[in-house]
């Protein structure tokens, strides 16, 4: 015991994880650590790099965090659960594998593109299978996941290593950019939904009595999206417009956001992560949320994949399972401000982490940095966000062991 | 042998258990958790079950609530044969329960805890499986709402905040507001005061009281028999897994409960005489 009336490390300690625990208590407040990187990231390249912030080098940077934003999304629907897909980047490229050689063998793109996505979630579903029923640990199955899925993605590209992807319907994915007046449009109406979706729970909530927010949060929460959203459809406009990518990303988290927030679905994911028996004792089933995580794994996995061949005009090993794209997915995830211990995150938070990963891969490539400073700073601001998580997790149970 | 009850001498022989279970076992590999059990109670009746730390009452409410398989036993709902396999068949039957370790997800606010397993979904989606549709949160603040004003919980301001930052007490109010919503017969209590102060030990009792009056099924395990005495119509004692006695509360003094909770039935009858 310190001393009282003496502030010890410990107390200070508490307190800070106490502050930190607060700051995440909120839906809307889960995103302040992140949104504090990624600022603070901007603001250091804007004033150093001129090229940074400019229309040009913000679309790349949100293609470059394509795939990798894709991959945290799907990982972060097992992170809530406590379990872990090490196998994400290799499902990812198996995927991707499959499309180029059916596509090589002539088959229409669409039916291409479904195969691909079907052998995606049948992988993940079969790891999630390996998890649950047979009991071993994920982080076993899927390790084992990922020298396999590694050694059959080499089978499926053959002696060549890579091939090239020319098929005109999968690059759109990553050429097409919207014309302004069509991202203007979209932007608008998204802020709008928002905005109304917003004003009418808040109405209903005053007409049914229960707990509304403040009318200041309210609009203010209204206006920063609306600005986030504008914002950004301007700086992309001034370059080549929105691209169809960002679009079909956004459409994807927004729909897999909804399923896990407001779901039974979703509701019974964040039981499972915070406690599995409890979940049990309610009659939820358990196991089939676990493996139905896995397979959302895999089917993110998939379009990761198909992103990446389209985005790299070709699939070669070393761009998906044999480079740093599982570490950056896990990275992104955990950066958003998704707990590995389950129980807490968002796929919006991946999003976002996925963007910290990726601007500050791109600002440090402008100011001529090393391939050896990257790896330094990537790892030190993963380490930092595992940190905040593992101290907001200790400021739980202070707060349990001074409530009773 | 230790009768298995003594309704016959105890008056109302002729009311029926609402809840019947009878011959349970259960063995926690070496550990003989129950032996041959069983065990009843009527509506409009509050039973305690009383007995010593590790006697078998914990087992006994997890399997009546489906959350635990008994190794063989058989269950009846108004002399109804009924199978209880999952938590989901006992809650089928109007059995809610709240745990000794209270069973709650603190990663959730409030309302989600009330609601977990029952979340209610809006209407109007009918077109998507049931796990896909969108939740209604704001019937489930809303239930949450009520069953925690009837409790008074006055410390609890938000229904959404969060369990993991609530007291202890708190929590177990969460717990039983879980377990008194609506449409229930019967409602099992596993300690749920232990972790509770005098002011608010007394609204669970009366909360017990209520939902007698309301003809349910009420199970009050308690270690305190002041409480036991207060509440109860009758008193069921294990002991070691096993069937002691079953009491009228009102033809007995806290002293035979002691007795038979330490000693057994033989003993405590043999002190007696
Ligand atoms: N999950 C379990 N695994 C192994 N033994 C258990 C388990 N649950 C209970 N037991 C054992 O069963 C016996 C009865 O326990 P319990 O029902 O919790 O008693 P009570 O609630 O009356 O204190 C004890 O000996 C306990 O150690
Ligand atoms: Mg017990």
């Amino acid at each position: 015991m310190p001393p009282e009336g003496r502030p010890s490390v410990a107390g200070l300690l508490g307190l800070l994880a106490l502050r930190f625990q607060l700051l995440r208590e909120t839906r809307f407040g889960s995103f302040g650590p992140v949104l504090v990187a990624l600022a603070v990231i901007w603001l250091w390249f804007g004033i150093t790099e001129p090229a940074f912030l400019s229309p040009r080098n913000i679309y790349f940077l949100f293609m470059q965090s394509a795939v990798v934003g894709t991959l945290a999304v799907g990982l972060t629907v097992v992170l809530l659960l406590g379990e872990i897909d090490l196998s994400a980047a290799a499902m990812a490229g198996v995927c991707a594998a499959l499309l180029a050689v059916l596509l090589l063998g002539g088959m229409p793109a669409p039916l291409a593109i479904l195969a691909a996505i079907a052998l995606g979630v049948t992988m993940g579903l079969a790891q999630g299978v390996m998890v649950v029923f047979v009991g071993i640990p994920s982080f076993v199955v899927t390790l084992a996941g990922l020298l396999g899925f590694q050694g059959l993605m080499l089978k499926i590209l053959g002696i060549q290593g890579a091939i090239n992807m020319r098929d005109p319907a999968v690059r759109a994915l990553t050429t097409v950019a919207l014309p302004p007046a069509w991202g203007w449009g979209l932007g608008i109406a998204c802020a709008l939904a928002f905005a109304a979706f917003a004003l009418h729970d808040q109405m209903r909530r005053r007409a049914r009595n229960l707990e509304a927010d403040s009318v200041a949060a309210l609009c203010g929460r209204i206006a920063f999206i609306a600005i986030l959203v504008l914002a950004a459809v301007g700086t992309l406009n001034n370059y080549r417009g929105v691209p169809l990518l960002v679009v079909v990303l956004m459409a994807l988290t927004a729909i897999l956001g909804w399923v896990t927030t407001s779901t039974p679905f979703g509701r019974s994911l964040f039981a499972v992560g915070g406690n599995a028996e409890t979940a049990r004792r309610a009659g939820m089933s358990v196991r089939t949320v676990r493996v139905a995580a896995f397979g959302i794994v895999g089917l993110m996995a998939a379009i990761g994949g198909i992103v990446g061949a389209s985005r790299y005009a070709s699939v070669s090993f070393n761009a998906f399972a044999g480079g740093p794209l599982l570490l950056e997915a896990i990275g992104a995830a955990v950066i958003g401000g998704t707990s590995l211990f389950g129980g807490r995150g968002s796929v919006w938070n991946a999003i976002l982490g996925a963007l910290v990963i990726g601007s500050l891969g791109n600002g440090l490539d402008l100011s001529g940095a090393s391939a050896a400073d990257k790896l330094m700073f990537s790892g030190a601001i993963l380490l930092l966000a595992a940190a905040m998580d593992a101290v907001s997790r200790r400021g739980a149970n202070f707060t349990r062991g001074g409530g009773a | 042998m230790p009768s298995v009850s003594n309704d016959e001498e105890a008056g109302r022989p002729d009311v029926p258990p609402h809840l019947l279970a009878t011959g349970v076992n259960k063995r926690f590999g070496g550990v003989e958790a129950l032996c041959d059990v069983t065990f009843g109670v009527r509506r409009g009746e509050v039973m305690a079950l009383v007995g010593d730390n590790g006697a078998g009452k914990s087992t006994l409410m997890k399997i009546i609530a489906g959350a635990l398989r008994a190794d063989t036993g058989s269950f009846a709902i108004d002399a109804e044969p009924v199978q209880i396999a999952s938590p989901h068949d006992a809650s089928d039957l109007g059995i809610r329960i709240v745990y000794q370790d209270l069973a709650l997800c603190e990663n959730l606010d409030v309302s989600a805890n009330v609601a977990l397993g029952a979340e209610p979904v809006k209407r109007g989606w009918g077109f998507l499986p049931h796990f896909l549709r969108p939740l209604d949160d704001l019937a489930m603040e809303e239930t949450a709402r009520d069953a925690i004003d009837r409790l008074q919980v006055r410390t609890l301001h938000s229904v959404r905040a969060r369990v993991g930052n609530l007291s202890g007490g708190q929590r177990q109010a969460i717990a039983i507001a879980r377990a008194v919503g609506a449409d229930s017969s019967v409602v099992l209590l596993d300690e749920p005061t232990a972790a509770l102060g005098i002011a608010q030990t007394r609204q669970v009792l009366d909360v017990v009281k209520r939902l007698r009056d309301t003809d349910h099924a009420v199970v009050y395990i308690s270690h305190n028999l002041r409480d036991v005495f207060e509440v109860s119509d009758r008193i069921t004692v294990l002991r070691q897994g096993r069937n002691v006695a079953v009491y009228e509360t009102a033809q007995i003094t806290p002293d035979v409960i002691v007795a038979a909770v330490t000693r057994g039935l033989e003993e405590a009858t043999a002190d007696a005489a």
